[in-house]
């Protein structure tokens, strides 16, 4: 039986957000979390591998105790069971760290795993790192961007567009895939499902001890970036009105923007004045 | 005898040259970090028969042509190249692993690498093999004045940008977004140094087998790269006034994009859908006919120049973003246009 | 006593939050207009039990708890009032009197269909002459063999031009109309039963709200739910029941009218200045947040109430009291906040204003939840 395992971040819900577009800040810690697109369609994936030729899946996630959440989401959608990594000690991680995390706590709670599915890039930091990074920290062949993939024995057949190559590529298992959003729409969540994910699911809770991580290699402390400043670049925009008659609103903007418009599109858009 | 140069290093990406210049525009980018921080700027180029690669650049110096030659010309210093059949096609783990070890050889201070595809994936793998950090898909490149190399990373769809440093590991990486920086023309009496680098005598076989890949340079005209975008939603009123649009971005040279709800309502085709669940675009101007800016679609327009909104409602989120907001009827407005650009346009 | 929603209650706003707003709100606007039953939704959620919400597993439901049921009617009726209602009366008007009266043969039979969604449900009362007054019903069912035959028709059925399964309510004598009412399980394919006009509604226009025409309409009576005489009292049951899906319903346009009122007063400006930033303005959506979150309490505490297993027909209708003139009051203040805009069809508050006056009319009016409410207050002060 094949033993898949999906990586899911919870990410703020872009609907959701407590934003303020004055000074461009988020409220991070009043926003509701939602599983990232693209780990949905990860998840899609495996699901359909497991509808096909069987096989256990297991959700894992890292983040704060609330992260539980889209376990047990994942375990409605058809996931076999979820663990969570929280601990105070693995906030702040980036990429490299985190693929670090992840990497030992799969080795830990998932040993003998065939294939692991990531989310090709999370919406709230879009690195799409962490899945090419996990792959060398374990050692395994990866593919990133991968549309479709399908499974035959111990081989793994993916598909990908990429750089404008449409490109076959394959790998033994154990292995791992970045998906994309594209082909694996993300399914909605059967309430009758999310029920029983409540009622009582396989899911364990680790932290950095129970996973034998060593305290100096995670979470911020760990790693080698840092972020300094963080700003929006929307803010203080210069915003201008035009109104009118439409043939007089044409006419200024050509007035004014001409040369931005003729700029873009390669054209010299100045006409004589009379 | 004096001490080693600190080199900036560029990921010479040159598969989809004529369509996408980034390593270029990183080599202008490189030459203007290189004077704050005295460093020489480096092209690393991995391939197969690379000479015989025809560019810009028409050299008859045999030193400088094919795709060394490209990088010489629009501002490397220093190329470092490693030409073998095995190099032929991109190879994740096989250009990953020459890189390691040169970059564990040369000790280079800072390395950037295109966003593309390739770009993204390989930056990531040859940073956690070197053991430092990398920022992705950066808008922005500055040397701050402890001499650090300033990462700007755009994050939730461009509404927020972070300013990253990389303290004591190194060397400094990022991968950058295509369009950021301007290249600098060629100059092809420009000279370099050319470094050869040999393959290791044994190198593992690839565990992921290419088994066919097309190429599709057609495609380059998509929706995400394109100049000019023409974006239209319910506000337009009619599929008939949509349909005007795609006059409108034919006299531009543009494409046209669709919010949600017009797809929905089979005014445009899925392909055109611009927001979160479809297509990110990154124009130098934009324009948004009726659209009144759900974030879901304005996420996805962050990255445009320019952005010029049509609405009656004035305070719709997107005439607030906008760098021009025209307050008027949106199919009116489409249509003037058109006009006044046939009159423009000869 | 704890106040702070579950983490499942939570999740389960989120789940159907996200598919409102990625398979309805994009199209809550035109089946307003066009009053469009929009089937291709149905189908989307047939299959993640919207369906079968409370309804036992056994026949294929998802079993929810009740605060769990109300959320969903809210995060549905928030994007689309006219779907909400669609599934609130199919849940619990519709499916709910088989589940708690029906015999296992009637379960087996009707519920599976019903809870997938093959068959929406429809529960028929008023008539003409009766509404409140459930003892004025004309509708007749008189018995032949083995059969029933049932004459009537049936006026302002929500779900009426799309239903597969009615539940018919009738009296079995004419000299005895009160006790020998009774509540008949009704095919769309018995012969004899026909839809008759879709309602011309001010608002839930995307509901088509139709009279049920009986004509000669023959069932057997293993259709007949409980006992002649028992349709009183499962009407009143039943309605208990419903009262909570309304108030949810109600809510959620309640909510859907109050962010459209915060985010539309932030965009606005007046007198170069955000109208947000006016106290008038601020006193409006104070006094929303707060009524609001009162109307949520009310109605989570009385779904508690009929989860651990309490009579909780009082606190029902309270809730459904509270929550509908709450709506009225709510979705009337946020077309005020909009001005001319929200007058206009252009802006949704404009739909959630006419939406929400049924809130305090349908499965008892105001009036009627007073009635209930006091009854119950006088039962318990001597």
């Amino acid at each position: 039986m094949l033993k898949l395992v999906v990586c899911i971040k919870q990410v703020p819900m872009v609907s959701e957000l407590p934003w303020d577009p004055a000074t461009g800040t988020i409220q991070r810690d009043l926003a509701e979390g939602m599983m990232n697109p693209a780990c949905r369609s990860a998840l899609d994936a495996a699901l359909r591998i497991k509808e096909a030729a069987g096989g256990e899946i297991t959700a894992i996630t890292m983040g704060p105790p609330m992260a539980e959440e889209i376990l047990r989401e994942a375990i409605a959608l058809g996931a076999d069971r979820g663990v969570l990594l929280t601990d105070r000690k693995m906030a702040g991680a980036d990429t490299s760290v985190t693929s670090h995390t992840l990497a030992r706590a799969i080795e830990k709670a998932c040993p003998g795993f065939d294939l692991i599915l990531c989310g090709f890039s999370t919406i709230d930091s879009e690195t799409a790192q962490v899945g090419p990074q996990l792959a060398e920290e374990l050692d395994i062949p990866g593919v990133a961007y991968v549309n479709e993939l399908e499974i035959s024995g111990r081989t793994v057949r993916m598909q990908r567009f990429t750089d404008n190559f449409l490109e076959t590529l394959e790998m033994d298992l154990p292995g791992l895939v970045t998906v994309t959003t594209g082909r694996y729409a993300p399914r909605h969540v059967p309430l009758g499902g999310l029920q029983a994910a409540f009622a009582g699911a396989d899911i364990v809770s680790l932290d950095a001890a129970a996973v034998g991580l060593d305290p100096e290699r995670i979470g911020a402390k760990g790693s080698a970036t840092k972020i300094r400043n963080v700003y929006s670049p929307t803010a203080g925009k210069k915003n201008i009105v035009l109104t009118g008659a439409p043939k007089r609103i044409v006419e200024q903007l050509f007035e004014r923007f001409d040369d931005k418009i003729g700029g873009a599109i390669g054209r010299d858009l100045k006409t004589e004045r009379k | 005898m004096t001490a080693k140069k600190r080199g900036i290093w560029v990921f010479g990406d040159y598969r989809n040259y004529f369509q996408n210049r980034v390593t270029l525009q990183l080599l202008s980018r490189a030459k203007e970090l290189a004077v704050k921080i005295n460093a020489e700027v480096c092209a690393v180029v991995f391939g197969y028969k690379t000479d015989e690669w025809k560019g810009d650049v028409l050299s008859y110096n045999p030193t400088f042509c094919g795709v060394v030659g490209e990088y010489i010309a629009h501002g490397a210093d220093k190329v470092y190249l490693a030409d073998h059949p095995r190099l032929a096609a991109y190879s994740m783990e096989t250009y990953t692993l020459l890189m390691e070890r040169l970059v564990k050889r040369e000790k280079p201070e800072i390395i950037l690498i295109g966003a593309t595809a390739f770009g993204r994936e390989f930056a990531p793998r040859v940073a956690k093999r070197l053991g430092t950090g990398l920022t992705a898909d950066c808008i922005g490149l500055d040397i701050n004045e402890e001499g650090l190399l300033v990462q700007m990373a755009p994050s939730f769809g461009g509404n927020l940008v972070a300013e990253i440093v990389t303290l004591e590991r190194r060397p400094q990486m990022a991968t950058v977004r295509p369009g950021t920086f301007q290249e600098i023309p060629h100059d092809y009496v420009r000279t370099g140094e050319v470094v050869k680098v040999p393959l290791p005598k044994t190198l593992p076989a690839d565990r992921v087998r290419l088994v066919r890949s097309e190429h599709h340079p057609q495609r380059e005209q998509k929706l995400e790269d394109a100049k000019v975008v023409v974006c239209g939603g319910r506000g337009l009123g009619s599929k008939k006034k949509f349909a005007k649009l795609f006059e409108l971005a034919e006299l531009l040279g543009g494409e046209v994009g669709a919010t949600r709800p017009v797809v929905y309502a089979d005014w445009a085709d899925h392909d055109a859908l611009v927001g979160q669940a479809g297509k990110h675009v990154r124009p130098q101007i934009l324009f948004s006919f009726g659209i009144s800016g759900a974030i879901q679609h304005t996420a996805a327009c962050n990255d445009a120049k320019f952005i010029i909104a049509v609405n009656k409602n004035p305070n719709a989120a997107m005439m607030k973003r906008a760098d021009v907001a025209i307050v008027a009827d949106a199919s009116q407005i489409c249509t003037t246009l058109i006009q006044e650009l046939k009159r423009r346009i000869r | 006593m704890d106040f702070n929603p579950c983490m499942k209650h939570k999740v389960v706003r989120k789940a159907v939050r996200m598919f409102a707003e990625a398979e309805l709100a994009p199209i809550a606007h035109d089946i307003d207009r066009d009053a469009r039953f929009p089937w291709e939704v149905m189908e989307k959620m047939r299959p993640l039990h919207f369906f079968g919400l409370q309804a036992p597993k056994a026949y294929g439901g998802a079993e929810m708890d009740t605060i769990s049921y109300a959320i969903v009617i809210e995060e549905i009726s928030r994007v689309s009032a006219a779907v909400g209602l669609c599934l609130t009366v199919h849940n619990s008007v519709g499916i709910y009197p088989i589940v708690r009266f029906g015999t296992e043969e009637q379960k087996n039979r009707f519920l599976p269909a019903m809870t997938q969604g093959e068959r929406i449900g429809a529960f028929c009362l008023t008539e003409a002459n009766a509404g409140s007054d459930a003892g004025g019903v004309e509708t007749i069912a008189v018995r032949d063999g083995r059969d029933y035959v049932i004459n009537g028709t049936k006026i302002f059925v929500t779900n009426g031009g799309v239903c597969g399964t009615a539940l018919i309510f009738a009296i079995t004598d004419t000299q005895n109309p009160q006790r020998s009412a009774a509540v008949f399980i009704v095919e769309k394919d018995n012969p004899g039963f026909a839809v008759g006009e879709i309602e011309d509604l001010c608002g839930m226009r995307a509901n088509p709200v139709s009279s049920l025409f009986l004509e000669d309409c023959r069932v057997p009576e293993t259709n007949l739910l409980g006992r002649p005489g028992n349709g009183i009292k499962i009407a009143l049951e039943t309605l208990d029941t419903g009262r909570l899906g309304i108030a949810a319903q109600a809510l959620g346009l309640a909510q859907a009218a109050f962010e459209d009122s915060v985010r539309y007063s932030k965009e606005r400006q007046q007198f170069r200045k955000p109208i947000s930033s006016f106290q008038t303005i601020q006193n409006y959506l104070a006094d929303m947040a707060t009524e609001i979150d009162a109307a949520r309490l009310l109605l989570y505490r009385a779904c508690a109430v009929r989860d651990a297993g309490r009579p909780f027909g009082a606190e029902a209708a309270m809730a459904k009291l509270y929550c509908s003139a709450l709506a009225t009051r709510v979705t009337n203040t946020a077309v005020q906040i909009h001005g001319g805009y929200g007058y206009s069809k252009e802006y949704d508050v404009e739909r959630y204003f006419r939406d929400a006056k049924v809130t305090e009319i349908y499965e008892g009016t105001s009036e009627v939840q007073r009635m209930v409410i006091s009854r119950a207050v006088l039962a318990r002060r001597t």
